[in-house]
């Protein structure tokens, strides 16, 4: 039941397209400039900044994802990779109309199963990792960093950052799990713990503007759905 | 396009950009700038209420054409254009102010203007003055891909 590729980015299109209330580009790029700024005249301190900019998105992460998954048909994701797919695709695409190109990291080799159970299963994928690359930053429209600004180590977009790191932290991943000693299939619904940051961006000249997500670890909540 | 020239709403001068040859004297295009201040105050007072942004031809002298512009903000920007035996259509210069005009807009656009001045009350609007400055590197760069365009086309044109 794997979804394709393609059929992810016309479910993105049509919920961008289905919104009813859009918001002039412009405007929403001078709010949040005008944040950034009024933030970085309140705390001084580049680092600092970049923190409160991933708690803000933090904030709005764990909220925008119930919208997300109540207006989009969006089962539930089968591994990490397809959750990078959805959110580039999806994600992105239905909030502010644009397609990140994703790369996959590659994790770690999982090792044979155990008769355990599959909880060695889902420690090796702990590490994945998917990169973002965003062609264009509607946040970042008319932004030129100033000399100071650019030594001081700001990440402009921080928010983004936050904004997915609580969104996935809320999305429940649903795993299938094989395992032999049980005559029937039990499934894992594991939340994720990811960090996410930034690892380039052309406002500071770099040549694109590039966010990484990585899974740090999955938040167990086992519920087996065969009888044993 | 020799020279192009922002001006503040109180006459101060934003950015003046030259393109003509190296021997030919930048101070000149100040002088310019200058007539053509004198020019678009006679016209804009005259006009009434006739509020259009292009205001043509303002003059022409030695070997160029000066045209004007106004932004509803009361921003001058001045182009001024190397007489040639080509005919330059008024729709052109309009798109090339239009250009201008957006570039300018999008450099005042950006937030870290503001960082400038903590302290200051934005009287005379000094971040917009400052604009200009060569901290600012895209407002530049952008004058000179419109100049550059405008030299390329201009070319095509006066070569039979």
């Amino acid at each position: 039941m794997a979804t394709t590729s393609k059929q992810y980015k016309n479910i993105g299109e049509d919920l961008w397209k289905g919104r009813a209330e859009k918001i002039n580009a412009e405007l929403f790029a001078l709010t949040y400039g005008a944040l950034v700024v009024q933030l970085l005249q309140d705390y001084e301190d580049y680092a600092e900044v970049n923190k409160q900019l991933e708690k803000m998105g933090y904030n709005i992460g764990t909220r925008l994802i119930e919208d997300f998954l109540a207006k989009s048909a969006i089962g539930r994701c089968a591994d990490f990779r397809e959750v990078g797919e959805v959110v580039s695709k999806v994600g992105f695409k239905s909030f502010l109309n644009i397609t990140p190109s994703i790369t996959h990291g590659v994790a770690p080799p999982p090792p044979s199963p155990k008769p355990d159970g599959g909880a060695s299963t889902t420690q090796a994928s702990a590490g994945s990792t998917f990169t973002l690359t965003l062609d264009e930053n509607p946040l970042a429209e008319f932004v030129e960093l100033p000399e100071e600004v650019l030594e001081g180590g700001l990440w402009f977009s921080n928010v983004l950052c936050g904004v997915i790191r609580g969104a996935l932290e809320m999305v429940v991943i649903h795993f299938a799990q094989l395992s032999p000693s049980l005559k029937t299939n039990s499934s894992r619904q594991v939340q994720m713990q990811v960090q996410v940051d930034f690892i380039s961006d052309v406002l500071r000249g770099d040549e694109s503007t590039e966010i990484r997500v990585k899974l740090v670890k999955y938040l167990e909540e086992e519920v087996p759905i065969g009888d044993d | 396009m020799n020279a192009v020239a922002f001006i503040s709403p109180q006459n101060h001068p934003i950015l003046i950009r030259t393109f003509a040859k190296q021997d030919e004297h930048t101070i000149k295009y100040h002088y310019i700038a200058h007539t053509s201040l004198d020019v678009i105050e006679e016209r804009v007072n005259t006009g009434g209420k006739a509020a259009e942004c292009y205001l043509g031809l303002l003059y022409s002298m030695e070997d160029v054409a000066v045209y004007g512009y106004i932004t509803p903000l009361k921003v001058k920007i001045v182009v001024a254009l190397a007489l040639s035996d080509s005919v330059v259509k008024d729709v052109e210069i309009s798109m090339i102010f239009k250009a201008l005009h957006m570039a300018y807009y999008s450099a005042i656009s950006n937030p870290f203007l503001k960082l400038d001045f903590p302290t200051e009350v934005a009287q005379d609007h000094s971040p917009y003055l400052l604009v200009g400055s060569p901290k600012w590197r895209n407002f530049r760069e952008r004058v000179d891909e419109i100049s550059r365009i405008v030299g390329n086309t201009s070319h095509a044109v006066s070569i039979p």
